[in-house]
């Protein structure tokens, strides 16, 4: 156990150092984000009255396509020069390898949620409270499990770019309404907060442990 | 005639049947007219489509289990039938939607939940048209089928917490009449007949489009490769 947490850790950390040499996914992300608030602004035509009903859409659209871009990127590398079957062959467990692909792209994504949500607070005002944070964040956890899953399967893929977002994003939905409806009601709308909190934790645990069930039989294919 | 062509025949003559049964036999309601008729087709088929995907997982965790070709086979004919069903269902609600609700699509768990199972199967037929045919295609469909069937009923409760406007279960209510409920069960029944004549017919097809494996090789590669899976 304890040595498969290091070993999770471990691929956690050298795709975080590559990532650090690199530095191409995390400005890429950013700018993406960024790019998503102009757009909004110019389709919704933004002011301060609407700016709080718009801005928690405007946040997770921007957040699940910055999302399936970094999943995306998951596997990519180890796909590019075939390093994953190096890694498979290790006695290491596919489902530790696999944890640490996910918790380096968790925080790739946290990342850019660091540029996305202080951008939605200046652009568009609406507050950036620790509500808002802690719900996107419950959220994350739970999209990178199901997203890096998704990753890993259509890695192996034709047409993978096509198949990621039709596979991910009906299954982020849980997530999507959950977290979309603690972030309104964080921005001022009507609703229970505790309660969409309380199914976010739910969603992830549910989906950490399916994943972590499902990882093998994705990986060793 | 085969024993397929025999058991479409019965389907659409029972399917023939209950149309009988809906248009001649049922009362009309005395609130919505000819057009609550919609009803016994519509709830029929979003059973059948539920029963087709809950094959799919049965399917998919049989063959993550143990690799069985068949349950493969299974999964793959109950995805695709189960679409149809789902296809039916979503296209004779909307129409049902329109002059009861004044729209096509309102956005409550019951309509949301059922536009992501369509969706779902539809990528789950997609993963099955572009991976690599056999044990790859296999397991990721697998993985997608569970992942699915597991998906709707949460993204159809969490939607239910905010907003509804598709009516509850009202069979389990005892809130239909006699003769509309005797419809009803027995449209049921007739669709549920369709539903696996339809999957043996595709399961068949999964068969052939498989090709031919010799007992003899598929018994080889089990021993070479520790799988009892054939690789293709």
């Amino acid at each position: 156990m304890t040595n498969s947490i290091a070993i999770a850790l471990a691929v956690a950390r050298k795709d975080l150092t590559a990532e650090w040499r690199t530095r191409e996914l995390v400005p890429a992300l950013a700018q993406f984000v960024v790019l998503a608030l102009i757009i909004a602004n110019f389709g919704f035509q933004i002011d301060a009255r609407n700016a709080p009903s718009i801005a928690p859409g405007v946040l997770w659209m921007a957040l699940v396509f910055a999302g399936l871009v970094a999943f995306g990127r998951a596997f990519a590398a180890e796909r590019e020069q075939a390093s994953l079957e190096a890694m498979l062959m290790t006695p290491a467990s596919p489902v530790a390898i696999f944890a640490g692909k996910a918790l380096a792209a968790t925080l790739l994504l946290i990342g850019c949620e660091a540029v996305l949500l202080p951008a939605l607070a200046l652009f568009f005002g609406t507050p950036l409270s620790a509500a808002i944070v802690s719900a996107v964040l419950l959220a994350t956890i739970g999209m990178a499990a199901l997203g890096c899953l998704f990753s890993a399967m259509v890695a192996r893929i034709r047409a993978r770019e096509l198949l990621l977002p039709l596979l991910t994003l009906p299954l982020w939905i849980p997530f999507i309404v959950a977290g979309g409806q603690a972030v309104q009601v964080a921005m001022g709308a009507t609703g229970n907060y505790d309660q969409a909190l309380a199914l976010l934790v739910d969603f992830d645990i549910l989906f950490v442990v399916l994943t972590s069930l499902a990882a093998r039989f994705v990986l060793d294919e | 005639m085969n024993r397929y062509e025999k058991g479409a025949a019965a389907a659409v003559g029972l399917m023939a049947l209950a149309a009988g049964a809906i248009f001649l036999f049922a009362p009309t309601d005395a609130l919505q007219g000819p057009v609550q008729r919609i009803f016994y087709l519509h709830v029929s088929s979003a059973i059948a489509a539920y029963g087709c995907f809950a094959v799919v997982l049965l399917g998919g965790i049989i063959y993550l289990r143990n690799g069985s070709l068949a349950a493969d086979r299974l999964a793959r004919a109950g995805a695709l039938v189960g679409l149809v069903f789902t296809t039916v269902t979503l296209v004779m609600g909307m129409l049902w939607a329109k002059p009861i609700w004044g729209t096509f699509w309102a956005w409550d768990a019951r309509l949301t939940s059922t536009l992501v199972l369509w969706i779902i199967y539809a990528g789950y037929l997609l993963v099955r048209r572009l991976a690599e045919p056999g044990r790859q295609a296999a397991r990721f469909a697998a993985v997608v089928g569970i992942f699915g069937f597991i998906d709707v009923p949460i993204v159809h409760f969490s939607v239910t917490w905010w907003r509804t406007q598709h009516p509850g279960p009202i069979i389990v209510n005892d809130a239909l009449p006699g003769e509309m409920l005797a419809t009803f069960l027995f449209t049921m029944a007739c669709t549920l007949a369709l539903a696996t004549a339809m999957i043996a017919i595709r399961y068949r097809i999964e068969t052939l489009a498989d090709g031919p494996v010799p007992a003899v090789a598929e018994k080889a590669t089990a021993v070479t490769t520790g799988q009892r899976e054939p690789v293709k």
